[in-house]
């Protein structure tokens, strides 16, 4: 059967305490399940990540991926949150948080142990008012087609920009069909002009929205009842 | 994406079939022009394996959210600032790891937005300014201090049992709803074993110092497990703990029975 | 791309740093009005990169290729604006985006300069007869182009790639906002469908839009 790391680490849950046990990174945590005899999950996981992709193809990837995580994340939280009050804004984030979880889902396959770990997000309350966060994922999508449209020339390998051109082109249905719902228009220009690597950076960190994964592991000796 | 192709080849020759006269002459060929072979070859197969868009899972108790505590707030009895006081989060725990608290309930927008949430102690409503990003897990733990089990469930089931040592009747385990706040590793105690958990869970006798937390750890004492031999802490196996810690993360909420 | 967070023991803080960044990351992202420096890479003619001449000949058949798609996106929409009887939602969208298929059409005849091919005629009969089959015909030609265009990313040099990205996008997004004009779902798939030029143009011919 093949074993599916995300299904069995749903929400991070052995990620995050992998990190927690003592003496072991992740890469020995892992490996050291492998005794046990998850052999299908050793395959997924030691895959060369993209048969011998570029250095670029392997940057390109893992940029894309931590601009998926962002939106995965936004429109997942919202979606649980259940503060959006519209029908149309709630099946609007159902089918975009999908897509996008999607692709979290193939560029990690894609990246094996190469993959960026999923940041740790702060919203701030953007996922649980609905005028902002519609503002945010107009925002969002517009930036992720442009992200997208930076990098796609530099690509190395053609089975990779075909795959990212095919998802440029939904992340620009995305952004149309948020604008729709924000009552802006969806297309405002007879071209799209493509962001630049720092470019976007800049635009991410000036958001907060990637924060520092709060620190819920000590050293301290216990002091607990006993 | 064949049977697409061919809906939208005879939706667009259905629409177009049936001249106005705007342009005289018959319709011409533009995939004639192409030769058999054509130089401009077809796309590559994706070097993403992109799987279907599938819906988040619709139990509401499939998942559990905590966030870190930003800064010292009150905690309110109602979503307002002018709300009876019942409790206070402040930002560290005293292992001195960031506090979390767990999100109970929906946000409530009332001049700013207010969370439900289930602190170290209390229960009551933050202001969503104290409070920082949200983090899920699938996980929770399930203690029966009579059967001397403990029970990790995820979404996808059971997937950790193992005896556990309770309170005696002097200084029984708390029963309620806690949750993991922190995990601590690397100190030296056999006493506690490899890897101890702080919990929300406060001991129902007083004077502790640091507070008074019931902690889930390890033991060097296995012989005593099951049994009530402890002051309160949920007491399990060394490899047991160990077992936990790959499965646990902080957040989880905590049932005690 | 990780940002410190900020520490404020006393008060509880109103981030107002983070609010005015953020608010400029949604101004940018809402505004929308692009300059046209993608544009200029292609205005310039077709690059002249390329090893060999077979580079710079597949671009100038590839853009001729996508010249015919836009000259007939844009008399569709020219057509229908005149004889559709569209109004409202459906007439303002054909309003921008035949704006935006002109300027395509502009933008990829000044490229190929003296290699650009032949305009043909078009007749678009009852496509345009109503503002049902209009609507129709707009989604299914949004679709092919974008089609047309992910089908050819690999086959032209990286300066038309990069110019031709800033196209399919737009033309993207009219397949969406004519899909939630018409209530269908701007996109459920999580990729674009890529169609070879042969199968674009067979689609093209079963239209029987083409006249000469």
């Amino acid at each position: 059967m093949h074993l599916d790391l995300d299904q069995l680490d749903r929400d991070g849950a052995l990620r995050e305490t992998a990190a927690g046990v003592p003496g072991e990174t992740r890469k020995d945590f892992l490996l050291g399940t492998l005794a046990g005899g998850g052999a299908a999950l050793a395959a997924l996981v030691l895959a060369e990540p993209g048969k011998a992709a570029s250095k670029t193809d392997v940057d390109i990837l893992n940029y894309a991926l931590t601009l998926e995580y962002l939106q995965a994340a936004f429109y997942t939280e919202a979606e649980r949150r259940g503060a959006l009050r519209t029908p149309l804004a709630k099946e609007t984030t159902r089918v975009l948080g999908a897509v996008e979880r999607a692709h979290v889902r193939a560029l990690r396959d894609a990246l094996g142990a190469a993959a960026v770990a999923k940041p740790f997000f702060d919203f701030g309350g953007v996922t649980e008012d609905e005028d902002a966060f519609i503002k945010t994922a107009v925002a969002f999508e517009d930036l992720g087609t442009a992200a997208y449209k930076g990098q796609a020339y530099r690509i190395d390998s053609p089975a990779l920009l075909a795959a990212a051109i095919s998802i440029h082109s939904v992340e620009a249905r995305h952004a149309a069909w948020i604008r729709y719902l924000a009552g802006a228009p969806p297309a405002s220009a007879a071209f799209d002009e493509p962001k630049s690597m720092p470019e976007v950076r800049k635009l991410v960190a000036s958001t907060g929205f990637i924060a520092q994964k709060p620190s819920t592991q000590s050293k301290e000796r216990p002091r607990f009842t006993g | 994406m064949v049977g697409l192709v061919g809906v939208v080849g005879v939706v667009l020759s259905l629409v177009a079939r049936g001249e106005d006269g705007e342009a005289a002459g018959r319709s011409v060929s533009l995939a004639a022009a192409i030769p058999a072979t054509d130089p401009l070859g077809p796309p590559p197969r994706h070097g993403l394996a992109v799987p279907r868009p599938r819906a988040l899972p619709t139990r509401a108790d499939a998942v559990a959210l905590w966030a870190p505590v930003l800064h010292s707030v009150a905690l309110r009895e109602t979503p307002s600032a002018s709300g009876r006081v019942v409790g206070r989060v402040t930002v560290s725990t005293p292992e001195r790891t960031e506090n979390i608290v767990l999100v109970i309930g929906a946000t409530r927008a009332r001049g700013g937005l207010w969370i439900p949430i289930r602190a170290a102690g209390a229960v009551g409503w933050a202001p969503r300014t104290a409070l920082g990003g949200y983090e899920a897990v699938a996980t929770r733990l399930l203690v029966d201090t009579r059967a001397f089990t403990a029970t990790l469930r995820r979404t996808d089931g059971v997937v950790f049992r193992a005896p556990i040592g309770v309170g005696t009747s002097a200084a029984p385990t708390p029963t309620g709803s806690f949750f993991v706040r922190n995990v601590l590793t690397r100190y030296r105690s056999a006493f506690y074993g490899p890897v101890a958990f702080g919990t929300s869970a406060r001991s129902t006798l007083t004077d502790w110092p640091a507070g008074g937390f019931v902690g889930i750890h390890g033991t060097n004492r296995p012989e005593l497990i099951p049994g009530r031999i402890s002051h309160g802490c949920i007491r399990m196996r060394n490899e047991d703990i160990l077992a936990l810690a790959r499965l646990m993360p902080v957040g989880t909420p905590v049932e005690i029975m | 791309m990780l940002t410190r967070r900020e520490e404020d023991p006393g008060t509880v803080a109103t981030g107002t740093d983070t609010a005015a960044s953020r608010a400029r990351f949604l101004r940018l992202g809402v505004a929308g009005a692009g300059t046209l420096t993608l544009g200029a890479v292609l205005a310039a003619g077709v690059p002249r990169l390329g090893l060999s001449g077979t580079s710079q000949s597949r671009d100038i058949e590839i853009l001729n290729y996508a010249l015919v798609l836009e000259e007939l996106t844009a008399a569709f929409y020219r057509q229908a604006l005149a004889r559709a009887g569209l109004s409202g939602e459906l007439r303002e969208f054909a309003q921008v985006v035949a704006g935006h298929e002109r300027e395509h059409v502009a933008l990829l005849r000044k490229a190929l300069g003296p290699n650009a091919r032949k305009v043909p005629r078009f007749a678009f009969g009852k496509a345009v007869s109503s503002p049902e089959r209009f609507a129709t015909t707009a989604i299914a030609l949004e679709e092919l182009a974008v089609a047309a265009y992910n089908g050819q990313a690999g086959n032209v040099s990286k300066p038309v790639l990069k110019a031709a990205a800033g196209i399919v996008s737009v033309d993207a997004r009219h397949a969406a906002w004519i899909r939630a004009i018409q209530d269908k779902r701007p996109a459920s798939q999580a990729t674009d469908v890529a169609k070879t030029r042969r199968q674009v143009l067979r689609e093209v011919d079963r239209t029987g839009f083409v006249r000469s």
